[in-house]
């Protein structure tokens, strides 16, 4: 019965603070760059062929890759500031079990990673239903392919989530999670493809653009499973972390 | 009853032991107050007790058992640790029903605690417009949120008016009064003179004194006699200790000021002063801090009667 109650405490901490209005603020942006260049933007030929077709469409909705590096950074932040803030210290007076405060951190933070992925990938394709009739263009894409675009999206914001609220765990610092997140999602994937490039299947970005229907490699369940791994290993590494460690 | 147990504790940072071989027990029905010099490590064993920290050696228990241990630590124990261990940009009721939902306690506990501690019209204020005082009212108003019967505070004056000190000290009385174990560290000497029943005095980890803060302040009785060296000899064979402070006047340490008196007489000497001596909990203070044995702060001058 305590685990809910953790939980619904771990909400009400991300609800409580302005932060997911910076994060939705972010996404807005986003969707009004991608609106932008669905109106303004023109292929290398003069043309809007980057829309003309359903897949063309489908890519452009696909929000993954984003869902899983803005989740990262939000999860990063949220766990790391707690220590910064000194919250964990009530935070692990209440509940002195510490595995249990941490995964209801992970669970509401996975959650919110979601939900940030879905709004994310929302707006996407609300503005590319919009914008696309502006140019002139059908809305191709079908409530399947829509749906597996949001539903990815989803998936990669939760992961991403996961992802950031480890290495906030590990690093405590704000800035320094924001760093790890940022070096883990967007600086290192594509090093270590120019070093091997076998590892070009299982970076994030790829891995998100599978499950949104917009890449063909890995295979779907594989990619479910790899990306999964991105988000749980981090969290795994943290909550070993902060199990061990001291906590002030 | 919850009586707080530390046994043998050790903890350090690095190769400095902060805390060094620490016993004590803190008893319930009673106010304990914790004294150290800064740097004493009486944050650090507090941390320990509340398993915010592991010891490198010994255990420390509150009512026999770890603090990770308790099935409903909010219930049991009330901590005010940080003076600012809130999230700036929350509400102070916010931050209250946090707490309130990680341990099942209803909404309109948070509104009697900010009632208790005068945040209710700065309920809704972000914490980080509070002046320290305000924060601490609210760091109480989180311990006292589960209506624990142990209370574990780490400087819970500071920041506080006058007012505030006078309301912080009638509430840990009465919580004492009422059969709870109040734990409470604090630089303000005065204020622990006021509201302590018992000490516990820690200097660089390690233990200094500890006891009932009226038998600690005793520091030994004046005796004035015409035969000073016929007394000594007599006190000390009954195993006092006996320093002389003037021609005829000694301090004596080790019986009662009746025993005294009673050997006195039955030696047929004559006593023209027989006055036990206090000394103020700042003088104490300083002697047990900057000495090692404890008992060399009663032979300190300025002692008062």
């Amino acid at each position: 019965m305590t685990w809910p109650r953790l939980v619904r405490a771990e909400i009400r901490k991300l609800s409580t603070t302005k932060m997911p209005w910076g994060f939705l603020i972010i996404l807005v942006i986003i969707s009004a760059t991608t609106a932008t260049a669905v109106i303004v933007g023109e292929d290398m030929d003069g043309t809007k062929g980057f829309i003309a077709t359903a897949a063309d469409q489908q890519s452009l909705m696909a929000f993954g890759a984003n869902a899983m590096m803005i989740a990262g950074l939000f999860g990063a932040i949220a766990v790391a500031r707690e220590y910064g803030h000194g919250t964990v210290v009530p935070t692990f007076l209440a509940a002195p079990r510490r595995h249990r405060a941490v995964l209801a951190q992970y669970t509401a933070i996975a959650l919110a990673g979601g939900l940030l992925g879905l709004v994310g990938a929302t707006l996407s394709a609300v503005v590319v239903a919009i914008s696309v009739p502006i140019v002139d263009y059908d809305f191709l894409v079908s409530a399947a392919d829509l749906t597996q675009v949001l539903a990815a999206s989803t998936f990669a914001g939760a992961a991403g989530a996961l992802l950031g609220a480890g290495l906030g765990a590990v690093v405590r610092n704000t800035g320094g999670a924001v760093t790890a997140a940022v070096l883990l999602l967007i600086i290192v994937p594509p090093i270590v493809v120019q070093l091997a490039s076998q590892a070009a299947d299982w970076v994030p970005s790829v891995l998100a653009n599978v499950l949104s229907g917009v890449a063909e490699q890995p295979d779907l369940l594989s990619a479910l499973a790899a990306l999964a791994a991105w988000g749980l290993i981090p969290a795994a590494i943290g909550l070993v972390a902060v199990q061990r460690r001291d906590v002030v | 009853m919850h009586q707080l147990v530390v046994e043998h504790v050790t903890k350090s940072y690095g190769h400095d032991a902060v805390v060094d071989d620490l016993s004590f027990s803190v008893e319930p029905g009673r106010v304990t107050g914790f004294l150290g010099p800064n740097g004493a490590g009486k944050s650090t064993t507090m941390k320990v007790l509340l398993d915010l920290a592991s010891a490198d050696r010994g255990r420390a228990t509150i009512g026999g058992t770890r603090y990770h241990e308790l099935r409903d630590p909010m219930r049991t124990v009330g901590v005010v640790l940080e003076p600012n261990a809130f999230h700036p940009a929350r509400s102070a009721r916010n931050h209250l029903r946090i707490l309130a939902d990680s341990a099942g306690i209803p909404k309109a506990r948070v509104e009697e605690m900010l009632d208790l501690v005068g945040l209710t019209t700065a309920a809704t204020k972000h914490v980080g417009a509070y002046s320290l005082g305000m924060r601490q009212r609210l760091s109480l108003a989180a311990a006292l949120l589960g209506d624990p019967p142990i209370l574990v505070l780490d400087e819970p004056g500071n920041g506080l008016d006058p007012q505030g000190i006078r309301e912080l000290r009638d509430l840990l009385r009465s919580r004492a009064g009422d059969g709870g174990t109040v734990f409470v560290s604090s630089h303000l000497l005065s204020e622990v003179e006021h509201l302590a029943d018992e000490v516990v005095v820690i200097n660089a980890g390690r233990l200094v004194t500890a006891g009932a803060l009226p038998e600690l302040r005793q520091l030994g009785t004046s005796v004035r006699t015409p035969s000073p060296q016929r007394l000594t000899d007599i006190l000390q064979a009954a195993g006092a200790t006996v320093q002389a402070r003037d021609e005829q006047a000694l301090l004596v340490r080790g019986l009662s000021s009746t025993e005294i008196g009673d050997r006195a007489c039955a030696a047929g000497i004559a006593l023209h002063e027989l006055a036990a001596l206090s000394g103020s909990l700042e003088d104490l203070f300083l002697g047990w801090t900057h000495q090692d044995e404890p008992t060399d702060a009663a032979g300190k001058e300025d002692v008062r009667k």
